[in-house]
């Protein structure tokens, strides 16, 4: 944890607007951005039916484990992924070596479309990651006594 | 790594539980999630064979103490233990933040324990990490069975590094120091964590 990385209000600002400009225009439903060690890093979207988190450490996992399907066929790795369901779809395309972007749309779009436009939204993420991954930490304040004495987790009966 | 989110106001930190096949890894985390309040936690999601053994890896979101008012978020991994999985068990590494390495107390199990902690030690080295700049600590679980290593032959084996680190002696199945576990791993993380930020700039800004 030497160098914490630190997402500002600024950065989640900017993010967001691209997010929300890309699920507008796709018509998709929901798009989350996840590093590849399955962290959150931002979301989008209809956020009522899905667990987030999972999603984000599931897609990640899964990203990784193609990487070895490409590595068969002579690729490094595959830069998308297509998930096809009855009605409820997932798409997941590489920002950049550290972070996916993964969308999830219904029938009120096409593939076609998401993938059309989560290039240039990916394109346009990967410019603040970068940022983001290479400042210095914005700086915090925190002291030993802010943790309390208390137990981080509780155990229930 | 763990991420700071000024906007959401929160800090997300990755634990991975580490061992040998069927030490008891994922019956740690099913015994947390049966235990923490539902408020508190996410699903307990587990990609695992028909057998029940862990194929990739088992994943528990949970929250925590907040800190100047930013939530802490704890994110809980299982590697699979089997000896062929190190691939996964090196992705599901990627960018962790502490560990807890769990024995298989009984005698038999040595020499598995001990092949696991040299593949962690290697696998963290993969990632530029170490046990020596790593929080972690040591569960010995089991130790409900008969046949089990006496504690200082344990502690011999995975406790005699330059750095002592915290061991419990655990039962997982009957939930006996599970939190304790897991307690003192996140103390650790959360420590570190504001040590690490300890009057390094202006104070967090404020949520807009």
């Amino acid at each position: 944890m030497e160098s914490i990385p630190a997402l500002t209000i600024e950065d989640v600002a900017d993010i967001d607007n691209i997010l929300a400009d890309y699920i507008q225009k796709s018509e998709a439903d929901l798009a989350v951005v996840v590093d590849k060690g399955g962290n959150v890093l931002a979301q989008y979207g209809d956020l009522d039916v899905i667990d987030v988190t999972i999603i984000g450490a599931l897609a990640a996992g899964s990203f990784a484990a193609t990487k070895e399907l490409a590595k068969r066929i002579g690729e490094v790795e595959f830069n998308a992924l297509f998930h096809q369901g009855n009605g409820t779809h997932m798409f997941m395309s590489s920002v950049d070596e550290d972070t996916i972007m993964i969308t999830v749309f219904g029938s009120e779009t096409t593939i076609g479309l998401v993938r059309f436009y989560s290039t240039g939204a990916a394109k346009s993420l990967a410019g603040i990651l970068h940022t983001f991954r290479t400042r210095a930490s914005p700086g915090f304040n925190f002291e030993a006594g802010d943790l309390g004495g208390g137990q981080v987790f509780q155990e229930n009966p | 790594m763990s991420i700071i989110n000024y906007a959401r106001k929160e800090i997300q930190f990755k634990i991975v539980y580490y061992g040998p096949a069927l030490c008891g890894k994922t019956t740690n985390l099913q015994y947390i999630h049966s235990r923490i309040d539902p408020g508190h936690r996410g699903d307990l999601v587990s990609l695992a064979t028909a057998a029940d053994r862990t194929l990739f890896f088992d994943f528990l979101p949970v929250n925590a103490v907040a800190i100047r008012g930013f939530s802490t978020k704890f994110q809980l991994y299982t590697v699979p233990g089997q000896v062929i999985y190190n691939a996964t068990r090196q992705l599901v590494l990627r960018s962790v933040d502490g560990v807890v390495f769990v024995v298989d107390s009984q005698w038999e199990k040595m020499e598995e324990n001990v092949e696991s902690f040299r593949n962690l030690t290697e696998n963290l080295e993969k990632q530029n990490l170490s046990l020596d700049n790593i929080p972690y600590v040591v569960q010995y679980n089991k130790r409900d069975l008969p046949n089990v290593a006496p504690l200082s032959y344990l502690e011999f084996l995975f406790n005699n590094r330059r750095k002592r680190v915290q061991t419990f002696e655990a039962s997982a199945s009957a939930g006996d120091n599970v939190f304790a576990t897991l307690n003192a791993v996140s103390q650790l993380l959360l420590h570190k964590f504001t040590r690490e930020n300890q009057g390094t700039g202006a104070a967090a800004p404020a949520a807009s």
